[in-house]
């Protein structure tokens, strides 16, 4: 079966933009293109999917076709992918998938989101619309909220505390300073992340993602296309992907994610590999315990020790086990709902080919993960990345 | 019935007489009975018909506005001009009767409330009431579908197990209604949320309350679920500690008051 690269990828910074969609789609796809070596042009591709909530309602409808039409991709087939903040993340998947079966040979997957034109208490409002609006939202539960109940419980379950959630937190605005895409471009001291406002017990301000503006944009290609567009291509060694009850309360626990564990393990079967080959992971740290559960579903670190791993600094970059979040995660570089999936792929793409500042390089690397999470894990893509095909 | 027996009943003051029972708010100002921070007549009224269910059956009630007849359906209570018990409002006092005959009667004295805090909970809820949704909410016909889970916990089944908040199919199967379970629990987690990190629903009562609390409480018949805290108590949840239950107000948007079950810390 045909192999499927990225050969090409781009973003426009996370954060407060000027720019609309279109202008920030347009930055995004625009950088996309402009790194790919070869000789491209954006009327070769065949198909292209977007991920997009569509925050705020201003263009929900056909946002698809609205972005690509400024981009040069004129009459292919588009549409927009929605799975909440995993909505990217399913676009490359299903992009991925597209060229797999044979039916295309370019295919474009990006994400996109607005979230910082509305008022604080609007975007409140739309902040929970992926959350099971019939139960939790009625019990003042958004992600905050949810996310604050799986942390106290894991702080029950096994031991690990607070202090080790400020430890990830310390940690992705280390990685997230000299990112030039990042939001939040803070040197964030533990005592600081100790003492952020309470947002919900037992998360505080660093706890939590901003919101950001932001679009993001990938280029992949069938491997025949692929050599002859670019020299460098990183390979997608493994797609997998996993769905849960929408709601926490009927699932069997509350202290692991049944979709990204389940997306992982197919993902690795795919690759061939396990977690202990992974040299740089981007995943979803919407709040900082998201992080110490997704490196225990990942494998990084046994159950229950997600604490512990984040309290020795396995997760740093250079220094511990695996780089952990290298851009700075949803906590630092920021987090546009829908443009967050293909924004952890601009980032692998580039750490793969020794792209990135160069103080924020991880030295050697040559296979990567992305994990990306709908709302408080009911949906999430994991995608594996290499230098070289296997 | 035994008479006088006068108690603290599901955060309320409440005495069951000869005749019938009164129940009141637990709160005051100067001396007269004032509803807390999520409660009303209807929240009155409901847990007055539980603590009398636990002695005699009703089903059939007499009532009239202000309490809401649609929470008084999904909790079992039909409403019949000719029933024999009649809850009778006491509008210049949070206090109502339900009687056989005549209105029955009791004078306690409540703790004494914060009156800016009570006018200021009072403007919001009014103002609640004219707020529409800019995003995510939950429709009138979904909160009413609902109802009889939510304020009421009725329940489903299929074999043994035990089904809450109902499902449409569980694998290739479909479960059946099931009796109303039992409203104790015991808690998992819980959070308490400030204004930032709470829905837009409750962003003019959680600044006034300074944040609102939610436990994620097994039930005791198996099933797990989220749950405010009644009163927007101040006092800590602690994880395996159990919790009842007792209808209360959550929000109002687009005219309507939604009614729920809260936990009521033990
Ligand atoms: C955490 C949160 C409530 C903070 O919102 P807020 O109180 O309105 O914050 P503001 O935007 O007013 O920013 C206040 C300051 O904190 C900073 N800030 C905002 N969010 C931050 C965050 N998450 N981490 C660190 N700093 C943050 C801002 O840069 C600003 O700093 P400045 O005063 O130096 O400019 C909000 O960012 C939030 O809701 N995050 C979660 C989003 C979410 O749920 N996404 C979906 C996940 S599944």
């Amino acid at each position: 079966m045909v192999d499927v690269a990225v050969i090409g990828a781009g973003q426009t910074k996370f954060g407060n933009h000027a720019l609309g969609l279109k202008g920030m789609w347009a930055e995004s796809t625009e950088n996309a293109f402009a790194s790919i070596d070869g000789d491209f042009d954006p009327s070769m591709v065949d198909e292209a999917f977007i991920g997009s909530i569509a925050f705020g309602g201003g263009q929900i409808g056909n946002t698809a076709a609205l972005l690509t039409e400024h981009t040069g991709m004129d009459n292919i087939p588009v549409r927009r992918v929605e799975n909440a903040c995993a909505s990217s993340g399913f676009a490359f998947r299903d992009a991925w998938m597209a060229i797999k079966s044979g039916q295309a040979d370019i295919v474009v997957a990006g994400g996109i989101e607005k979230m910082n034109d509305l008022t604080p208490e609007r975007k409140r409002f739309w902040l929970g619309v992926s959350g099971d609006t019939e139960w939790e939202r009625l019990a003042g539960l958004t992600f905050p909220g949810t996310y604050a109940l799986m942390a106290r419980r894991h702080f029950h379950e096994y031991g690990s505390v607070h202090d080790d959630l400020v430890n990830i937190s310390v940690k992705n605005h280390m990685h997230g300073l000299d990112n030039e895409f990042a939001h939040i471009r803070k040197d964030v001291s533990f005592e600081k992340a100790q003492s952020g406002f309470m947002v919900a017990d037992p998360l505080t301000l660093y706890d939590c993602c901003p919101t950001s503006d932001g679009a993001s944009t990938v280029i992949l290609a069938a491997d025949h296309v692929a050599k002859k567009l670019t020299d460098d291509p990183v390979w997608v060694l493994g797609s997998g992907a996993g769905s849960d009850h929408l709601a926490l309360h009927d699932r069997p626990s509350i202290t692991q994610l049944i979709a990204t564990q389940r997306a992982a393990m197919s993902a690795y079967d795919q690759a061939g590999i396990s977690a202990k080959d992974i040299d740089l992971a981007e995943v979803h740290d919407c709040f900082t315990i998201a992080e110490l559960m997704a490196t225990e579903d990942l494998g990084f670190a046994n159950r229950g020790e997600g604490g512990l791993f984040a309290r020795e600094g396995r997760g740093r970059r250079n220094e511990g086990q695996v780089a952990i979040n290298p851009s700075g995660g949803l906590k630092s570089k920021g987090h546009p709902l829908g443009a967050t999936g293909t924004g952890q792929i601009v980032e692998v793409f580039k750490q793969l080919r020794g792209e990135v500042e160069s103080s924020r390089q991880v030295r050697d690397a040559t296979t990567a993960l992305t994990h990306n999470v709908g709302g408080s894990g009911a949906t999430c893509s994991v995608h594996v990345f290499g230098r070289d095909l296997k | 019935m035994s008479s006088n027996q006068c108690i603290d009943w599901q955060g309320n003051l409440a005495c069951i007489q000869q005749s019938g029972l009164v129940i009141k708010s637990r709160h005051s100002i100067r001396g007269k009975h004032v509803f807390g921070p999520d409660s009303d007549y209807t929240t009155l009224a409901i847990s007055g018909l539980e603590l009398l269910s636990e002695e005699t059956e009703i089903s059939n009630i007499k009532f009239e506005e202000p309490i809401d007849l649609f929470v008084m359906q999904a909790c079992g209570y039909s409403h019949d001009e000719e029933a024999v018990w009649e809850i009778v409002c006491d509008l210049d006092s949070a206090s109502i009767s339900i009687s056989k005959s005549e209105i029955v009667s009791w004078e306690v004295s409540g703790n004494e409330m914060d009156e800016e805090l009570f006018t200021q909970m009072n403007d919001a809820w009014e103002e609640e009431m004219t707020a529409v949704s800019q995003g995510a909410f939950v429709s009138e016909q979904s909160y009413r579908s609902g109802g009889p889970s939510r304020m009421n916990f009725n329940s489903q089944s299929l074999g043994e197990i035990r089904i809450w908040p109902p499902r449409e199919m569980i694998g290739d199967q479909r479960p059946s209604d099931a009796a109303p379970m039992k409203k104790s629990g015991k808690i998992e987690s819980w959070t308490k949320l400030s204004a930032g990190g709470a829905p837009s629903e409750f962003s003019l009562r959680a600044p006034i309350l300074g944040g609102i609390s939610t436990v994620f409480v097994r039930l005791d018949e198996g099933p797990c679920g989220v749950f405010l805290i009644a009163d927007d108590e101040d006092g800590k949840p602690v994880i395996g500690n159990s919790v009842t239950f007792a209808v209360r107000r959550i929000y109002a948007q687009d005219g309507l008051i939604r009614y729920g079950l809260k936990a009521l810390l033990s």
